[in-house]
């Protein structure tokens, strides 16, 4: 196939629909909606798990399609699996807090699944800013979280090799966000200049360069898709992040405030599995192992993958590796 | 002070000279500094003509950045002093001017310091590949050496992009931008209001109070939710009125009794 044919043949494949699992809507909350999968295998008996992704980006990266989807492989070991779709922001949301975000949304999630299943406590599994939305409703909420799993999330956001960190620490965020929301393209922007010369230039020379079968270009779009179907950001919420987390590390020194309440990494008891991308240029590997110093938890594991951020979704040794990882840790719990 | 500004300082100097020269002669030869005056009027009249009066002016104009009495250029001068019913408009769009100069600094800078990373990925790359790999342009060597590139430039902008020249230039520009921003959404905003045209900061401000409204009402459900039933339970004896009954019984029985009366 020329150029020109696989030019052609991406064009077709532009409109691929990203998702591969039965799901159904159980609760909605302003844009919010919670999804339960289907089982696709017998239940393992364990309690259901509540997947918090980021706000950043759209959750369906989690499943993407059939040999690329974490919730897939969670399945299939018969876990009960959840997720929260964020949704769109849109100026209305322009005033949505951290606390809106921890204490009515997630908290209406956690209580519709309790309710549903007449449990005191859930699996919590938060990934990347998920994560640490994850922690702070885990410290907040003790009771109503069994296991917590942390997913490339950021926990120390201080470390050498944090450029994200260090570009943000002298901007002044209240006037760059202002009064309204932060638009996906701006962050779309921010993450293309964290690795300029491979994100813009060589994945396309490798796309063109590769083998022009249709599976692996599609496969391509929907990554595509996903990279940049960026929501807007919730201003308020947005600017309670990056300054509390990114400026002030207020995460790290247990002084991170949610509504008025301190989270403190200390009272966190419960087992805790981190999940972290030895390559993840996004989340430095530093700043998730800090959880390690930073929880109070006796049952702490880590694992690390020789993953990127991306890979830690989709890559093939993901697929193999994370479900079962996930699977067997809260075997034993 | 700005050319048009001065012209006008000058000419209204000039006139006024005039004036008093002339009335003084008037004044010493015979009635009074009648003529002289009108002559004053007259002139002061032409020259305050070419003002554009504060209506005439102002942020919703977007032709011109002018302050009152100050001419179109007074935005471009950013030493222009603040004067006049419109001062603080004029001022906006000096701080917007100075924002916009920042921001094209920054942005010079930062080209600067991707150039010099271009540089010196260029020069690791020079020194790194091997002869064999330039004499043997196949396929494969050409993505090679492509691929050794793309290391090299990732090297070098990883190296400026961590540097403190980098972050402090790349915040400048940010903060520039945001400064600008600001300034611009309050001209657009003042426009808006003499068109009497909602705001952002209006609707934010609504948003702001049914935002409280809802949480107020969440606070209020959730505590009713959780405040036990405080009415005690009711031991009712065969044939008594049910609970609630008694009032309407009452109501009943004072009618019955008025009907008795009339």
């Amino acid at each position: 196939m020329t150029a020109a044919g696989v030019y052609a043949a991406l064009a077709a494949a532009g409109h691929v629909t990203p998702g591969c699992s039965n799901k159904e809507i159980v609760w909605r909350s302003g844009k919010l909606t919670l999804y339960r999968y289907q089982p696709i295998a017998r239940p393992a008996g364990r309690a259901p798990l509540l997947i918090v992704y980021a706000l950043v980006n759209r959750p369906y990266m989690m499943d993407l399609q059939e040999d690329r989807s974490l919730i897939r492989g969670l399945l299939a070991e018969g876990l009960d699996v959840y997720l929260i779709d964020w949704g769109y922001p849109d100026g209305s949301d322009r005033f949505t807090t951290l606390a809106d975000y921890i204490d009515d949304y997630i908290m209406g999630c956690v209580d519709q699944i309790l309710n549903a299943h007449r449990l005191q406590a859930l699996n919590l599994l938060g990934v990347c800013q998920g994560g640490v939305l994850s922690l702070c409703f885990s410290a907040l909420h003790p009771q109503r979280v069994r296991n917590l799993i942390t997913m490339v999330t950021p926990v120390d956001f201080r470390t050498p090799a944090d450029l994200l960190s260090k570009w943000v620490n002298k901007i002044d965020v209240a006037a760059w966000v202002g009064d309204g929301n932060v638009p996906g393209d701006a962050l779309n922007g921010l993450f293309l200049s964290l690795m300029p010369f491979r994100l813009t230039h060589q994945k396309y020379v490798e796309l063109f360069a590769g083998k022009p079968d249709r599976e692996r270009l599609e496969n391509f779009m929907r990554v595509e898709q996903w990279i940049f179907d960026s929501p807007d950001q919730a201003g308020a919420a947005f600017r309670e992040f990056v300054v509390s987390c990114y400026q002030e590390n207020r995460l790290a020194q247990n002084r991170l405030e949610i509504g008025g309440r301190t989270v403190d990494l200390r009272t966190l008891k419960l087992p805790i599995l981190n999940l972290i991308g030895r390559r993840d240029h996004l989340v430095p590997p530093d700043s998730s192992a800090a959880l390690q110093r930073l929880a109070g938890s006796d049952d702490y594991t880590a694992i690390e993958f020789d993953l990127g951020h991306i890979g830690m979704y989709i890559s093939a040794r993901a697929q193999r590796e994370v479900p079962a990882a996930i699977a067997q840790w809260l075997k034993t719990r | 002070m700005d050319n048009e500004f001065g012209e006008q300082w000058t000419a209204f100097a000039h006139a006024a000279r005039a004036y008093l020269d002339g009335a003084a002669k008037a004044s010493a030869s015979g009635p009074g500094p009648a003529e002289p005056a009108r002559i004053f009027g007259d002139v002061l009249r032409e020259l305050f003509a070419n003002i554009n009066p504060p209506w005439n002016s102002g942020p919703w104009n977007f032709g011109s950045t002018a302050g009152p009495g100050l001419g179109s250029s007074a935005a471009v001068m950013p030493d222009s002093p603040a004067l006049g019913a419109t001062r603080e408009h004029q001022q906006r769009s000096q701080r917007m001017a100075d924002a916009w100069r920042r921001l094209d600094e920054a942005q010079r800078r930062l080209q600067r310091l991707w150039s010099d990373a271009l540089r010196e990925a260029a020069a690791t790359f020079a020194a790194n590949i091997g002869a064999s790999q330039i004499s043997a342009p196949s396929a494969d060597a050409v993505r090679a050496l492509y691929d050794q590139w793309i290391d090299c430039a990732e090297d070098a902008y990883s190296r400026a992009a961590h540097s403190e020249i980098f972050c402090t230039t790349l915040a400048e520009h940010v903060n520039a931008s945001s400064e600008w921003r600001r300034e611009l959404r309050a001209t657009i905003e003042q426009a808006a209001k003499l068109l009497d045209l909602p705001t952002r900061s209006e609707i934010n401000t609504l948003a702001q109070r049914l935002k409280s409204v809802e949480a107020e009402l969440r606070a209020a459900r959730t505590e009713r939710a959780a405040t036990p039933t405080t009415r005690k339970p009711t031991t009712r004896k065969r044939g008594t009125p049910k609970a609630g009954k008694p009032k309407t019984s009452a109501i009943k029985q004072r009618s019955a009794r008025r009907k008795v009366q009339r």
